[in-house]
């Protein structure tokens, strides 16, 4: 019964995260991607459209290359992850979908995503959500 | 650029921009008005007749001013030699040299001329024969269905009458009528019909040219010689074409072609032409050509991309809004002078600021120099999108164990049974679904079952509903898949990215197409984005922890795609987990053909592991073209 409980406060808590998690990201993402790569890991791992991108300075000029962006996330969906998986470390699935429009196309939909890990900071006593892998597709990116 | 020399031709401008009031003090040989009259028969209940300085006389010279104005731009000679309307070109010329020669005529003249009116008195309508024309004018008309008011004025009006051209000028209804008795019976139904606002209907007349029909093709004969005469007008040196003042090209009058600018027919056999003959054009000019509106010219903006100068003085363009039809012309000389619009400006800064917003590249305006436009030294290779590609596995190894479990698993999730995936899922596996919401499609059911277990939390708030949609451990989740539909996935459908895999963890998205094979959504098409987390228990088999699957309605592309490559037949018994021989015999069979592993395994199941016949079956099919290229793509 005791981690039915836990599970619950579990499963509520990650749906907090993912929602301040994906208005920051998106919004960096938008507006700030200068300081987008500061969300990962050092070793994470995308997947864009089949485009494989691992290490933060890779990601840093991936980014740095994508025109600019206008995100709108229309659903949103999360799940801890299994501690199994991560060997103990608390983990979050955080998945969405919405519309982009990157500047000189037209706006698609796409389906993003992450799984969020809790770090050690250096900079505070607090863990922080980093992400340790991203995986995003155009829903229509074989048109 | 109001240079002395044109200083009395912008006050008359003015004068037709300017506020209608100010011209009741014109003298009674004054060209009067429309909206003169207008108010006059409004307010003193009289209609045609002779009364006051609005007499038909003087209406008479309303139109004629019109005609008046072409001398101003000196094309009056063969129009006077053609027109059969003695009366009207020996007024104008007694009247010559006043002042009138602008009139009202000028501020109609460009809308006259589309209804027909002004310009045609070059004998080009002798058509229209010796019958008398009258325009017939309804003050305020616009605001009435034409359906409606044309049958009241019938209902009441003594004579049938056709209203010819029925078109509206400002606020004001007009058509012609083309015989006097008529004209005169509907004048008589003047202020006799009320309408619902207790307004009384007014119509006026006025004799009038005979109205050119509009939309009139030029013909075939005629459009050799459109082509010739421009051919003559044309310096290849230059690539310049001088169009000026065509409508009065001497060529085309002795062979009586009107080619009037201001008419769509005529733009578009002139701009056919220049993109036949001449598109590298890059100096144009229409000058004096009675342009009121650019839209037909807009299509040069398409046909003649290397157009450069463009010379539109001497028309009728009254608003710098005309001009965005042009957008997208790199012009870098333009006149407009004498055009109404010239006038709109307060001072020259703001003519020229408003020009190159919509010509930014523009050096010269009306022979002027302008300062030559800064730009800015910014790298502006324009940032591209990476392209897409398909399915990221990252190794071999994950390719051929994530698309075995696929195989298998959507195989049993296809049954009609889904108990059997319980094997598939841990202990304490979570699971979750969510559909796409959209404002714009309020037919919720459009996603059927889906959508009441959507767990979507930007929409769903309440946190005991979120916990309800998200299913936990392995019998709750196993018992909520098997209540979704029954589906048909097209397995060659499906791409893969490989999200992350660490020696505990795999973690991968699956995304494709489905149909709904049951139940009320029966062949609704799907497409899914589906996330699995999975931990290896060790022996090559996966163990899923985490599964979260998007599911919103495919694309008409995307079902045009689907099941087109022969997917395996959804069977209703589940595949077994292939044996230790059956995997040897699924490698050796990808090495020797080339195809995937999805592909050997279905090629040995149709042949039931007999290694030579599914040999022998795959070389023939491939000899036959019929196995398709997805089958090779590993």
């Amino acid at each position: 019964m005791a981690s039915t409980i836990d599970f619950r406060t579990h499963v509520d808590q990650s749906c907090r995260y993912s929602e301040e998690f994906v208005n920051i990201y998106y919004d960096c993402m938008d507006k700030k991607r200068r300081n987008l790569t500061r969300l990962y890991l050092d070793k994470a791992t995308l997947v864009w459209n089949g485009n494989n991108v691992s290490g933060q300075d890779a990601l840093g000029e991936f980014f740095e290359s994508l025109p600019s962006s206008e995100f709108q996330v229309h659903t949103l969906d999360c799940q801890p992850v299994h501690e199994q998986a991560t060997q103990g470390q608390t983990t979050l699935l955080v998945v969405t979908a919405g519309t982009v429009k990157f500047d000189g196309s037209k706006q698609r939909y796409f389906n993003q995503n992450f799984l969020l890990t809790a770090q050690a900071s250096p900079n505070s006593d607090q863990p922080v959500w980093k992400i340790a892998s991203d995986c995003f597709r155009f829903q229509d990116w074989a048109s | 650029m109001a240079t002395a020399d044109d200083s009395r031709f912008y006050s008359e401008h003015d004068d037709r921009v300017g506020p209608k009031h100010r011209r009741k003090g014109r003298g009674p040989f004054r060209a009067p008005l429309y909206s003169d009259q207008i108010s006059k028969q409004r307010h003193r209940g009289g209609h045609g007749g002779g009364g006051g300085g609005a007499g038909p006389r003087s209406r008479f010279e309303d139109d004629d001013g019109d005609i008046a104005m072409t001398d101003d731009l000196h094309d009056g000679g063969s129009q006077r030699r053609f027109a059969p309307y003695g009366r009207p070109q020996n007024r104008r010329n007694g009247r010559r040299g006043g002042k009138d020669a602008r009139g009202d005529g000028g501020n109609n003249r460009g809308r006259g001329n589309r209804g027909g009116g002004g310009g045609s008195a070059d004998g080009v309508d002798g058509g229209g024969g010796r019958k008398n024309w009258f325009k017939m004018m309804i003050p305020h008309g616009k605001k009435y269905e034409k359906q409606w008011l044309l049958s009241s004025l019938q209902n009441i009006c003594a004579v049938p009458f056709q209203a010819i051209q029925y078109h509206t000028e400002g606020n004001r209804v007009q058509f012609y009528i083309d015989d006097s008795s008529t004209a005169y019976a509907l004048v008589k139904v003047s202020r006799k019909i009320t309408d619902k606002d207790g307004y009384k209907i007014a119509v006026l007349m006025n004799p009038c040219q005979p109205p050119s029909l509009p939309q009139q093709d030029l013909k075939l004969e005629d459009l050799e010689h459109l082509k010739q005469c421009m051919s003559k007008r044309f310096d290849g040196s230059q690539q310049a074409l001088d169009l000026n003042n065509i409508r009065v090209d001497p060529d085309l009058a002795s062979l009586n072609i009107e080619v009037a600018l201001s008419r769509k027919n005529s733009m578009q056999a002139v701009i056919k032409i220049i993109e036949d003959n001449i598109p590298e054009l890059v100096c144009l000019n229409l000058s004096n050509n009675r342009l009121y509106k650019l839209d037909d010219l807009a299509d040069l903006v398409a046909k003649v991309p290397n157009l450069k100068i463009l010379n539109l003085s001497h028309n009728d363009i009254r608003s710098e809004r005309e001009l965005d039809k042009l957008k997208g012309l790199r012009l870098v000389e333009l006149s407009l002078q004498r055009n109404p619009l010239c006038d709109h400006f307060k001072d020259q800064a703001d003519y020229i600021s408003a020009i190159r917003e919509r010509f930014p590249r523009l050096l010269k305006l009306d022979g002027h120099d302008l300062p030559p436009p800064i730009g800015f030294d910014l790298e502006v290779a324009p940032a591209v999108l990476p392209p897409c590609k398909p399915s990221y596995f990252g190794s071999e190894e994950l390719k051929g164990l994530i698309t075995c479990f696929l195989q298998q698993y959507y195989t049993i999730y296809d049954s009609a049974n889904r108990q059997l995936l319980l094997d598939a899922y841990h202990d304490g596996a979570t699971f979750s679904l969510i559909v796409p919401f959209s404002t714009q499609n309020p037919s919720r059911s459009s996603l059927g079952e889906y959508m009441k277990d959507s767990r979507n939390i930007k929409r769903v708030k309440d946190s005991t509903t979120r916990f309800r949609l998200l299913k936990h451990t392995r019998l709750n989740v196993v018992a909520f898949l098997n209540e979704l539909p029954k589906t048909q996935h097209d397995i060659a459908s499906f791409n893969v990215d490989v999200n992350t895999y660490t020696g505990s963890l795999l973690s991968f998205t699956v995304s494709g197409v489905f149909k709904e094979v049951d139940g009320t959504s029966r062949d609704s098409y799907r497409a899914f984005s589906r996330v699995f987390i999975a931990v290896s228990p060790g022996n090559g088999s996966m163990c899923i922890v985490n599964d979260e699957m998007f599911v919103r309605n495919a694309t008409t592309e995307e079902i045009r795609r689907a099941f087109v490559a022969p997917a395996p037949t959804p069977s209703s018994s589940p595949v077994p987990t292939l044996s230790a021989t059956q995997q040897e015999m699924l490698s050796a069979f990808s090495q020797q053909s080339g195809m995937n592993l999805e592909w050997s395994q279905k090629c040995l199941q149709d042949n039931d592991w007999n290694f030579e016949r599914a040999g022998q079956i795959f070389t023939d099919l491939k000899v036959q073209g019929k196995i398709p290229d997805i089958a090779f793509i590993k």
